[in-house]
């Protein structure tokens, strides 16, 4: 199933891949015009929407970019609930206590109260936190949307003032996953010293090998069926370690 | 010009001058004959009972322009031939008279006179103006709009061809509390001088104000040309002669300054716009104006504004109307007053309707519509929202959302804050979201901020 090549292992498929940016390219999108509608008196704001042909284009832009990232989500769970209950996938998304420990052991590691960072699994919790932030916060933002899309609609049945509580809640929630991506995911992916100049792997599939032993020993351990030292992860040249131990 | 001809141009003035001097003090020995007795009290009677004082005052003679031409010239006797006259009246008396004047004073060269003397002989007599043994010259006559009101503070009329008959009387008292009292007659009626009045014919009244009115733009040219743009003019250039002019709503001798009386602007555009003045004086505006004089609120010309009045059926009017009801409701001074708040300018602004508006007043796509305040708040027939109670309003602006909304059901209206910044008690969720969000959002990125600078001192510190 992995790939024998010694410094590269294989972590993702194409599928992954497209999915990824599909996503982030819709999340794009959705931020132009959407912040641009939010932040709606700044020149910036007023340049896009009229770039765009004025805010009735920028909003049909927008609500298309929705349904775009909508489906994919939808796609997204019914394909991982699928894998993990007929074609026995790992669910290894799913958060467990031991994620919440990990951050806190990865805390006190940097503030040097303890002597090694926490051991993750395929997904540590950084990337947890993101993933489920995109899932959940996805889902609400499509039905806060819909909502906002069809308030008539909605309050044929349910009372109006969930009409202002879902732009309060898609605006605000826009905003946050806005900033969460561009300091979190972007210093994770590009500035973090362990990846700069960038995180390849969401372009090739592949790990090297020597962040795999870093950043996901446990993984690493199951996958190779060895037991690695702190030696071993705090070698400088892990590669050179795991061909002698595998 | 050379110093003879000078000479001789004082030496002619001289000769005038002396001339006038020595007339003035003397008149002729026949005249003096005439005063002999007419310088006695003594009354001439007619014969509907009228009397005529056939005293003669000197004094007037001698200053009179005709105290050369000698009495015989116009009364025909003289000592020796004196015959006893008897006459109707004193009018048939005074127009006999001036039929004399005739003899000397061609009246084709001044047209009204020779118009009124024609159409109305037995009325008008040159005496009436002139007056008779003191009879002036034109010029000494009077003075300024006196010159004027010599004629016209008298009961004379104009025909106009289709057959309406005007007074040209004028209210000297009108005119002189007016805010135009210190110009001339002729200030506004160019066509007329002193020396000039020509008569022209106009096919009625509306014609003449019409032609009027565009001497206002003399002075009031920026005005003037504010009225092009409006649609008044335009209904105007279009052939309707109903539509108002200048002196419609400023009249026209009793001109009065148009700043001074709210009310009484208003009720200028009653006059053609009448349903909608019964409207709007039952509507929060019109009856705080018309029933409590309360003068901050608007008035027809404070939203359609007064010269250059667009029509409020265009797009662009329509997207100007938050930016009008901008004017005052965004006002503090004003609004502190009435206990309004200055917020539902600001509120519009921020939620979907406003935004929209905004964008498409921006990026000039004003054909689209979108809500602004009177499609909520009705444009003529504004009521007050807080005198009733909330179950009604949210009924009546449920059939105001379904103009634009069609399938809207009762719950639709809530999905408008109604004006207010949302709070506790207002729109307690949308204030606990905004809230909950206010405290998470630093919160989150705070956190993850000092975990990237926890990280990279780790990484510095490693290394």
């Amino acid at each position: 199933m992995y790939t024998a090549n010694r410094e590269y292992i294989k972590r993702f498929g194409p599928a992954r891949l497209i999915e990824h940016w599909l996503n982030a390219g819709t999340f794009i999108m959705l931020v132009i015009t959407g912040l641009a509608q939010k932040f709606h008196g700044y020149e910036i704001s007023q340049w896009i929407i009229m770039i765009f042909g004025g805010i009735d284009t920028t909003r049909l832009v927008h609500r298309y970019c929705g349904m775009a990232l909508t489906i994919l989500t939808l796609q997204h769970i019914l394909v991982a609930s699928f894998g993990i209950l007929f074609k026995k996938w790992q669910p290894s998304m799913v958060i467990h206590l031991k994620d919440f420990r990990d951050a806190i052991d990865n805390i006190r590691y940097y503030l040097g109260l303890s002597e090694q960072p926490a051991r993750c699994d395929r997904y540590d919790y950084k990337q947890k936190f993101e993933y489920w932030g995109v899932v959940v916060g996805g889902m609400l933002m499509a039905a806060t949307g819909l909502a906002l899309w069809f308030p008539t609609m909605v309050t044929r049945l349910l009372p109006g003032q969930l009409i202002p509580v879902s732009k309060a809640l898609h605006s605000n929630e826009a905003l946050l996953a806005f900033l969460v991506i561009v300091t979190w995911h972007i210093y994770n992916a590009i500035f973090s010293p362990e990846v700069l100049p960038l995180d390849t792997v969401i372009f090739t599939g592949k790990i090297s090998r020597e962040r795999m032993i870093h950043e996901h020993p446990l993984e690493y351990e199951r996958m190779f069926g060895v037991k690695l030292t702190q030696h071993h992860e705090d070698d400088e040249e892990a590669g050179k370690v795991s061909s002698t131990t595998s | 010009m050379t110093a003879q001809k000078s000479y001789l141009c004082a030496f002619v003035f001289l000769v005038i001058m002396l001339s006038f001097s020595f007339s003035e003090a003397q008149l002729s020995e026949t005249d003096q004959t005439c005063l002999g007795c007419h310088q006695m009290d003594q009354t001439m009677k007619f014969a509907n009972g009228e009397t005529l004082s056939l005293k003669v005052n000197p004094n007037d003679v001698e200053k009179s322009v005709h105290r050369i031409i000698g009495c015989s010239t116009c009364h025909g006797f003289t000592a020796d031939n004196h015959p006893k006259r008897s006459y109707k009246s004193r009018k048939e008396f005074s127009s006999l008279s001036a039929r004399k004047c005739r003899q000397c004073h061609d009246t084709k060269k001044n047209t009204i006179h020779e118009k009124l003397i024609r159409e109305s002989a037995k009325n008008t007599t040159c005496t009436d103006c002139h007056s008779a043994h003191a009879v002036k010259r034109v010029r000494e006559l009077s003075k300024g709009n006196q010159y004027c009101l010599t004629c016209h503070n008298k009961e004379l009329e104009v025909h106009y061809k289709d057959g309406h008959k005007e007074k040209t009387m004028i209210d000297e008292a009108a005119l002189n509390n007016s805010v135009h009292k210190n110009l001339s007659c002729v200030d506004c009626h160019v066509m007329v001088s002193a020396e000039e009045h020509p008569v022209r014919q106009f096919q009625n009244k509306r014609d003449f104000s019409i032609v009027m009115a565009e001497n206002c733009r003399r002075c009031h040219f920026d005005k003037y040309s504010r009225t092009l743009e409006g649609i008044h003019f335009k209904l105007l250039t279009e052939g309707n002669a109903k539509a108002p002019i200048c002196s419609d709503c400023h009249g026209t001798h009793a001109i009065a300054s148009a700043r001074k009386d709210k009310l009484s602007n208003a009720r200028k555009c009653e006059q053609c716009h009448k349903d909608i003045y019964a409207i709007y004086a039952k509507s929060v505006h019109g009856s705080a104006l018309i029933n409590e004089n309360i003068e901050d609120v608007p008035i027809c010309s404070d939203c359609h504004r007064a010269h250059d009045n667009a029509g409020p059926h265009t797009a662009n009017f329509r997207i100007s109307v938050p930016q009008i009801c901008a004017s005052c409701h965004a006002k503090k001074e004003i609004m502190q007053k009435y206990g309004l708040s200055t917020k539902v300018i600001d509120t519009y602004l921020q939620d979907f309707h406003g935004v929209t508006m905004k964008f498409y007043k921006q990026h000039g796509q004003t054909e689209k519509q979108i809500a602004v305040c009177i499609d909520c708040h009705g444009i003529h027939d504004i009521a007050r929202v807080k005198n009733q109670s909330a179950a009604v309003v949210k009924q009546h602006l449920l059939k105001r959302c379904q103009k634009c909304h069609a399938d809207a059901t009762a719950n639709f209206p809530d999905s408008w804050v109604s004006h207010y910044e949302p709070n506790f008690q207002k729109a307690p969720l949308v204030y606990l979201v905004d809230l909950g969000y206010k405290i998470f959002i630093p919160f989150m990125i705070i956190g993850l901020l000092l975990q990237i600078v926890l990280h990279l001192w780790r990484y510095a510190v490693n290394r």
